[in-house]
């Protein structure tokens, strides 16, 4: 669409200008509710707040925002596939390729990470007895480094310049010979700055596992969703730098003119191979809390401790660490010879192993107990059959001549979708649904929740079922478009049914959020007969949750002391001093001077690049001096 | 009524399944392909239907129920033997997968890095957004490539640009097309016809545009079409 203004001649595509349109409209509108209700000391709490809950809700939020806004392309995508030679709108070419890639990037980096990371964040700490996360400050820092690099990977579309090569920017294409607008520089500075929130995370959840467990909670009885978490955490630590170099040595080649991926000396191939080291395990890193959540969400409602602990914790450990081993097979028609190909299609298939018996596990601590059909349970029911789909179908995949012929077909896209919303999106809604009386006191409404559960679930399998049959009859992912003679419009047809169905849970989703807050249904501590340490604590959690601190004597301590002890439960003598909660603008005002940082380089303004470092490297000097550790001992030795 | 033939027969190929691309093969390479999907699509399913059945039966019978709903179910850590059961048994399945993939895979890397005698030799090159096959004899030819039946072809990849990928469904593959160093792909064809090639690797703008047509000749036919094109160039 262009337009005049003073005399010139402004271009703005239809679909950036209806969501400026629709953004400042709800942007004024959210304006006016907040301060009409009075709610902006509430707002500033949050913003301020180095508190695990308040973190994890703000995690949640954002996650929950970029989902709508990456499911909104998801159904864009899915419109311009639904009829051979479509022409709709404007999503052809370079249009629909910028649409491909912001909805993975943002799903995998904006929605997966988040969700998860949000709901360890309010869990976590209960569930082992921790008062807080061990360095609350830095959790706050974390929380705002993600959300600048997530603004800054969604602001881009807004300056017409979205990302185009694939959530995955395989060089050369990323390299600036081929795309030469800022978009792939968006994509390269709103990682790398969320990248070093989530490894500030991940450290944060290692010492607060490690350190801050409540007296006699042994990392033998520890709940699973904190093991995962343990897990997890690692992968995050070894995998996370190798995205950072690797989106390093790419800014390099597209800013500075050096040739790590093209020309005589580099090769396009090293970008594959970073990017896969980090990408696979971070494929394991988005699945395994989801197990977590699932084992403690079925044993709750079996009303049995999870079957095969000790192998459960060991299943998790080796599929960490096998999710190391595999991430040539994202490259087996690179051409790097059979021997290569069949050892990483050997390890590939090895990881069924573990994950099978984790399967099995899950539906023998069903058996013989006591199965309720509440939301969270439900959502954890759809994961299996769901999740065991994309896991065969992996499977498949692992033998390497037959995924020459699946490789970067509809056939893979059918399949990462089955173990991505089937694991991790299922196990985050399972996990919201669960620990929602934890983060607010009150529930979400059930009725509402099944018909969010249903749309979701059937609208999935017949959005992504399709795309099993249209990758084997031959279609190419990342296409704008297929031809009548290829024989695949009908189940495109049927993918954009389902699509459409996903999108009405996910409605379901937001409306049952806004009724179970209009009209809430107070909790108590325990709302679903619980069996781990969170439920001991009032809902919402208070900033002091344990006083007094818990005495863990078995697995499932809660439980325990229910069936044994009256609901009490036995008191520790002395505990861990709690982390110090402080409130603050300042991580938020690094994350502010970050963003800014990053957008000098995007656009190439020296001065602001120099401006923005001092300011950046000034909050250290800032945080140094305002150490809330000195403050209390100097209050205590007042005292 | 043809609208309705035309619905009719979507939803039967959605059923069927045996008119798929990968699944109705047109040489050696893509037979052997098709029998390790068929192959461990088989034996997957075995997989799959022991959950299901487990995951049916286990959520029925042990539902809540009004009379129920007040018991305890009792304490079960776990059971050594079924654990041990449902690591060994996925192992020796993976074990009986693993012998054809493994045979499979290094007979297609194998046959890709011989050149056997008689072999053609084209070179493709691709860029955005195009395929051009260049012939022994000089002839050159966009978006169409023409082969000999039961003779192997050499493909020799290159790119000149961005990293593409060679795939014609029905002849097996695929073998990404890298700039900076030449790949070599052998496909022996075994049967005459016209078949569907693209580019399956992401390389920007126009990726979805980015295809061919294979028609596959007779060896006398190939001939005479290769002649033919030579003296149009002359």
């Amino acid at each position: 669409m262009t337009f005049y203004l003073f005399d010139r001649s402004f271009y703005i595509a239809s679909d950036v200008l209806l969501a400026y349109i629709t953004v400042i409209l709800s942007g004024a509108a959210l304006f006016y509710l907040i301060t009409k209700a009075n709610k902006w000391p509430t707002i500033k709490k949050y913003v301020t707040t180095t508190h695990h809950r308040k973190i994890g809700v703000l995690y949640l939020l954002s996650a929950t925002l970029f989902f709508i806004r990456a499911g909104i392309e998801a159904l864009i995508i899915r419109i311009q596939l639904a009829v051979p030679e479509n022409d709709w709108w404007v999503f052809q070419g370079d249009k629909f390729n910028e649409a491909f890639t912001t909805h993975g990037t943002i799903m995998i980096f904006f929605v997966a990470m988040p969700l998860l990371i949000g709901l360890m964040n309010v869990a976590v700490p209960l569930q082992i007895g921790a008062r807080d996360m061990a360095f609350p400050y830095m959790n706050a820092v974390s929380f705002w480094l993600f959300l600048a690099g997530a603004i800054l990977v969604n602001m881009s579309f807004f300056m017409t310049a979205s990302p185009n090569a694939g959530w995955t920017a395989y060089a050369p294409l990323s390299v600036s010979t081929y795309t030469p607008e800022a978009g792939n520089d968006y994509y390269v500075f709103g990682l790398q700055v969320s990248g070093i929130g989530t490894i500030l995370a991940a450290i944060n959840m290692i010492v607060t596992i490690v350190r801050h467990r409540a007296p006699g909670m042994k990392l033998t009885r520890m709940p699973l969703f904190p093991w995962s978490t343990l897990i997890t955490s690692f992968l995050i630590l070894i995998a996370f730098p190798v995205l950072t170099i690797a989106l390093y040595i790419l800014m390099f080649d597209r800013m500075f003119g050096t040739q790590f991926f093209t020309g005589e000396a580099g090769s396009p191939i090293y970008w594959q191979h970073l990017f896969w080291i980090f990408g696979h395990p971070e494929v394991y890193i988005i699945i395994l809390p989801a197990f977590g959540i699932f084992s403690d969400v079925i044993s709750t409602f079996s009303k049995k401790r999870v079957f095969g602990y000790t192998s459960m914790v060991i299943a998790l450990a080796i599929i960490g660490l096998l999710g190391f081993m595999v991430w040539v097979h994202h490259m087996f028609t690179v051409g790097l010879g059979p021997l290569v190909n069949t050892f990483f299609a050997i390890t590939t298939m090895l990881i069924a192993v573990p994950t099978g018996i984790k399967i099995f596990n899950w539906l023998f601590t069903m058996r013989k107990g006591l199965i309720r059909f509440t939301t969270p349970m439900l959502f954890s029911l759809g994961f299996i059959p769901t999740f065991v789909v994309g896991g065969v179908t992996g499977v498949m995949l692992s033998v390497a001549a037959a995924d020459m012929q699946y490789h970067d077909s509809y056939f893979v896209v059918a399949h990462f979708h089955y173990t991505m919303i089937g694991g991790t999106v299922l196990g985050a809604f399972a996990g919201i649904y669960y620990w929602f009386p934890k983060m607010f006191g009150i529930k979400l409404k059930d009725t509402l929740g099944k018909w969010h559960f249903w749309l979701f679930v059937i609208g999935f399998h017949i959005t992504f079922f399709p795309m099993h049959l249209a990758g084997l009859n031959g279609m190419p992912r990342r296409v704008y478009t297929y031809l009548p003679k290829d024989d695949v419009f009908i189940y495109n047809f049927v993918s954009t049914i389902g699509a459409f169905l996903m999108g009405l849970g996910t409605l379901a989703f937001i409306w049952n959020i806004y009724q179970s807050f209009k009209k809430p249904d107070y909790t108590g501590n325990d709302p679903w007969d619980g069996r781990t340490l969170e439920w001991s604590v009032p809902s919402p959690a208070p900033e002091h949750p344990f006083q007094p601190m818990p005495l863990v004597k078995t697995i499932d301590p809660l439980w325990e002391a229910k069936r044994n002890r009256g609901g009490k439960l036995p008191e520790a003598e002395s505990a861990r001093s709690a982390p110090i909660d402080v409130t603050s603008w300042q991580p938020i005002g690094l994350a502010g001077m970050m963003m800014v940082f990053s957008l000098a380089f995007i656009y190439h303004q020296t001065w602001l690049q120099i401006i923005a470092g001092i300011g950046v490297l000034s909050f250290f000097v800032i945080r140094n001096l305002t150490d809330e550790h000195v403050r209390v001992t100097r209050e205590e030795e007042n005292e | 009524m043809r609208k309705i033939y035309m619905i009719l027969s979507s939803v039967l190929l959605i059923l069927s399944g045996c008119n798929l691309r990968v699944l109705d093969p047109k040489s050696q390479t893509a037979k052997d392909q098709s029998f390790l999907v068929q192959f461990s699509f088989a034996l997957m399913m075995i997989v799959f239907a022991t959950v299901i059945v487990l995951f049916v039966w286990f959520v029925w019978k042990y539902r809540q129920t009004e009379e129920n709903k007040h018991k305890i179910p009792e304490d079960e850590k776990g059971n050594r033997l079924f654990e041990i059961t449902w690591t060994v048994l996925p192992i020796i399945l993976l074990a009986v997968l693993a012998v054809p993939t493994i045979k499979i895979t290094y007979e297609i890397s194998a046959s890709s890095s011989a050149t056997p005698p008689n072999a053609v030799h084209i070179d493709v090159t691709a860029q955005q957004f195009s395929w051009t096959f260049e012939y022994q004899n000089g002839v050159v030819q966009t978006s169409e490539l023409v082969l000999p039946k039961d003779r192997p072809v050499v493909f020799h990849l290159n790119s000149d640009d961005v990293i593409h990928s060679f795939w014609v469904p029905k002849l097996g593959g695929k073998k990404d097309v890298i700039p900076g160093k030449e790949r070599r792909l052998i496909l022996t064809p075994d049967e005459v016809g016209t078949y569907q090639g693209k580019c399956a690797e992401f390389c920007g703008k126009d990726h979805a545009l980015m295809r061919f047509e294979t028609i596959v000749k007779t060896q006398e036919d190939y001939k005479q079409w290769l002649q033919k094109m030579k003296q149009k160039i002359e």
